[in-house]
């Protein structure tokens, strides 16, 4: 497996996938903000939680990259198209699974069942995100897209 | 037990017979012969399933009281909760309902809509009737029916409702059942809504429980309002209501839970209020945080910054409560409306209008927050900067008006005034938060044209008083947030005088007061006298001194409360009948700035 590869272009397709995700976010396209999401985790000031959730994005990226590199490795190939495929396939369990649970884990996140005793103040993004804007599954999709081909480009198959 | 024919349709309840029971995720409207007659699921803003309000006989129904006619003896929430009481008199015996929805469902393998309604007799057996009779959406779908063991489901594709009955008795579906309810044994049902999930079936005797924890919760809830608060009976009652509109999972307050009950019987001043209003929203914040709820007003501004994240800098006349642009406008042709009003109408229009006011409102929500110690983050801080810039660029444009009048935009003078707001509270936000010297200029200049503008072309110096509209003889009693503005000095003859107009040219008798003058809207027919504007004015009296007469107008107000406590959005002047969607969250909203500001004067 291309274990260097793996390293170096996994912290660079992650950060060209938020790079897209925040252009589409700050253009009005979607109210999807990973960092935000996942910086809430850990801390309730928006401004904070984004540069701790950036950090975080990046381990998760890398830990998804994993799985591209491990499967180049087992297919014995890489290609733009094969990374874009399994890009494909990443955009579509996040949002159909990853981020509808999300309120499940997240406790700073609310779920369409909260209460009026729910302190939580992030809405939930719903069913492919609809919640975060109409467009959210278009952004998603494009950026993991992006993810893939950067990682089936960038690594080798070997 | 027996069944009985279907009676025929009950002539029009008026509108403030209607009791408000909720969840914070939907709510249902209960008239006082214990029938459920509107009730969308799962969401304030979703499908009908009791409609009968405006969708006429067809549209669905969930009765439960006494068999024969009988009168009301007592009508009451159970202090400081949500759970709602009706006690009839029949014979020498007395039947009493209680019920509520289950708010606090989360963490527990309980349905996300749990609908909890008891029959008790006292005195003696009482013959009851129970008509459970839903109907989905717009052509009125009847249920496909499943019998069971346990509890009777009624469904439409991926909806589904479980009526659940305790002590176990027979209940059809679409026509009137009598039950014999005996003093030692109350008849208690559930009925729990699942919507593209599994139905969650719960016993009745466990869902009383769970309704009376739900009540301890709320009246605890209730312990944290301000005790200085005047007339807190009516206060309280008015944050249950507006919490009870405030959507938990995304924060949003829905204006009202109801789509096209009239501003005048049989008119076609039909409108969709499920929907958020960053304006109401904006009010809401103060309403909470000078009654000492903070977490509620922090929860309003933190969803008006989400929702509106997507259209920033401009800020939308009024979102979904999941932030998403209001569906078209359009009309339910088979839906006879509220004592034939018609069109039922369902989205919204006016989502499209530009109205300079309510950046006034947002901005001075996060003023108001600020002031009171809680600092704003960095990014509400960028929200509000792009709005004030957006407000020194675009405040001499005409607007829609915070009336959401559907002509021509036009210079309202009201629009200004809170153009001049949004700009002032930035500046004083600015002092502790970081702004360019330019940013800085540029809003100050605009701060002071407009008032310049407003001074020239907004005041009728013969008369004394600011004008509905540039050159505009006319007044609007949205005026009457002057004294809070701060343009003028709350000792200001301008200021009194615009009170003192708006009362007598806008009174339409006691404290009511019509918003603009009537049928100056350019729509066919007229309208009721708008409430909140009636607070509105207890607020500007208050607020310059005059609060013997604020107090009395108040305490007049309350006199045309409906039983409940509760407000339309608009009120009969001659028959006093609540008018408009209801309850009305800005009217309540309004009601407790009004006691703030009496608390405050005091």
């Amino acid at each position: 497996m291309d274990w260097a590869g793996w390293a170096l272009f996994g912290l660079i397709a992650t950060t060209g996938l938020t790079v897209v995700m925040i252009a589409a976010q700050l253009a009005g396209r979607t109210r999807l903000d990973l960092p935000l999401m996942l910086g809430t985790v850990v801390t309730e000031d928006p401004d904070r939680a984004r540069v701790a959730g950036f950090f975080i994005h990046l381990v998760m990226g890398q830990a998804f990259a994993l799985g591209y590199a491990a499967t180049f490795a087992l297919l014995d190939r890489s290609d733009w198209w094969l990374g874009a495929l399994l890009g494909l396939l990443h955009a579509a369990v996040a949002l159909t699974v990853l981020v509808p649970l999300l309120p499940g884990i997240h406790p700073r996140m609310a779920s369409h069942r909260a209460g009026p005793a729910s302190t939580a103040v992030l809405e939930p993004p719903g069913l492919l995100g609809l919640n975060y804007g109409l467009e959210t599954p278009l952004v998603t999709t494009a950026a993991h897209l992006l993810y893939g081909i950067l990682l089936g480009v960038l690594l080798t198959g070997g | 037990m027996n069944r009985i024919p279907r009676p025929a349709q009950r002539c029009p309840t008026p509108i403030e017979d209607y009791g408000l029971i909720g969840d914070t995720r939907t709510a249902a409207l209960v008239s006082s012969d214990g029938a459920i007659d509107w009730l969308c699921v799962p969401r304030f803003d979703g499908e009908v399933v009791f409609g009968r309000l405006v969708g006429g006989p067809d549209a669905g129904t969930f009765r439960m009281g006494p068999a024969s006619p009988a009168p009301v003896v007592e009508r009451r929430y159970r202090p400081d909760t949500t759970t709602l009481e009706t006690s009839w008199a029949v014979g020498a015996s007395r039947l009493t309902l209680v019920e509520g929805m289950v708010a606090e469902v989360a963490g527990r393998l309980l349905p996300t809509t749990l609908l909890v309604r008891r029959l008790i007799a006292t005195g003696g057996p009482v013959e009851a009737l129970v008509e459970l009779d839903p109907r989905l959406g717009e052509e009125h779908h009847p249920p496909r029916i499943r019998v069971g063991s346990r509890d009777t489901v009624c469904a439409w594709g991926s909806l589904a409702l479980s009526l659940g009955c305790s002590p176990p008795s027979r209940i059809d579906v679409g026509s009137p059942t009598r039950i014999t309810v005996a003093p030692d044994r109350p008849l208690t049902l559930t009925l729990a809504v699942a919507h593209r999930e599994p139905l969650v079936r719960v016993e009745p005797e466990a869902a009383w429980n769970l309704l009376a924890e739900d009540q301890a919760s709320w009246a605890t809830w209730t312990a944290e309002v301000d005790g200085q608060v005047p007339y807190r009976e009516a206060v309280v009652r008015s944050l249950l209501t507006l919490r009870l509109l405030t959507h938990s999972p995304s924060g949003a307050p829905v204006a009202a839970p109801t789509t096209s009950l009239p501003e005048s019987p049989g008119g076609m001043r039909n409108w969709d209020y499920r929907y958020a209003w960053p304006r109401d929203a904006s009010i809401g914040v103060g309403a909470f945080l000078g009654a000492g709820k903070v977490s509620e007003a922090r929860g309003f501004l933190a969803w008006l910054l989400h929702a509106s994240r997507l259209s920033r800098p401009q800020l939308p006349v009024l979102l979904t409560i999941y932030g998403r642009k209001a569906p078209g406008e359009r009309e339910l042709r088979a839906w006879p409306g509220y004592t034939d009003s018609r069109p039922v109408r369902v989205g919204n229009a006016a989502a499209d209008q530009h109205q300079l006011d309510g950046y006034g409102w947002v901005i001075d929500a996060a003023w108001v927050l600020e002031r009171a110690g809680h600092r704003l983050y960095s990014e509400t801080w960028r929200a509000v900067r792009s709005f004030a810039n957006l407000v020194a660029r675009r405040w001499s444009e005409p607007d829609a008006g915070i009336w959401e009048i559907r002509g021509d935009p036009t210079h309202h003078v009201h629009s200004k005034l809170m153009a001049w707001l949004a700009l002032d509270r930035a500046l004083r936000i600015a002092d502790t938060h970081r702004l360019s010297a330019r940013q800085r200029r540029r809003w100050s200049t605009a701060r002071d044209a407009i008032a310049e503008a407003v001074a020239s072309r907004g005041f009728d110096k013969d008369r004394g008083t600011y004008t509905r509209s540039y050159g505009s003889a006319e007044l609007d009693a949205a005026l009457l947030i002057l004294p809070l503005v701060g343009l003028d000095e709350r000792d200001s003859s301008r200021l009194h005088g615009t009170i003192d107009a708006v009362w007598t040219d806008l009174g339409a008798g006691g404290p009511l007061l019509f918003r603009y003058p009537p049928g100056s809207d350019g729509l066919a027919g007229t309208e009721g006298a708008f409430l909140p504007c009636s607070f509105w004015l207890v607020q500007a009296l208050a607020c310059v001194g005059r609060t013997r007469e604020a107090r009395e107008l108040f305490e007049s107000l309350l006199d045309h409360a409906s039983p409940l406590g509760l407000y339309a959005e608009e009120m009969d002047p001659a028959s006093k009948a609540h008018l408009g969607n209801y309850p009305q969250a800005l009217t309540h909203a309004a009601l407790v700035q009004a006691a703030l500001a009496l608390r405050d004067a005091v």
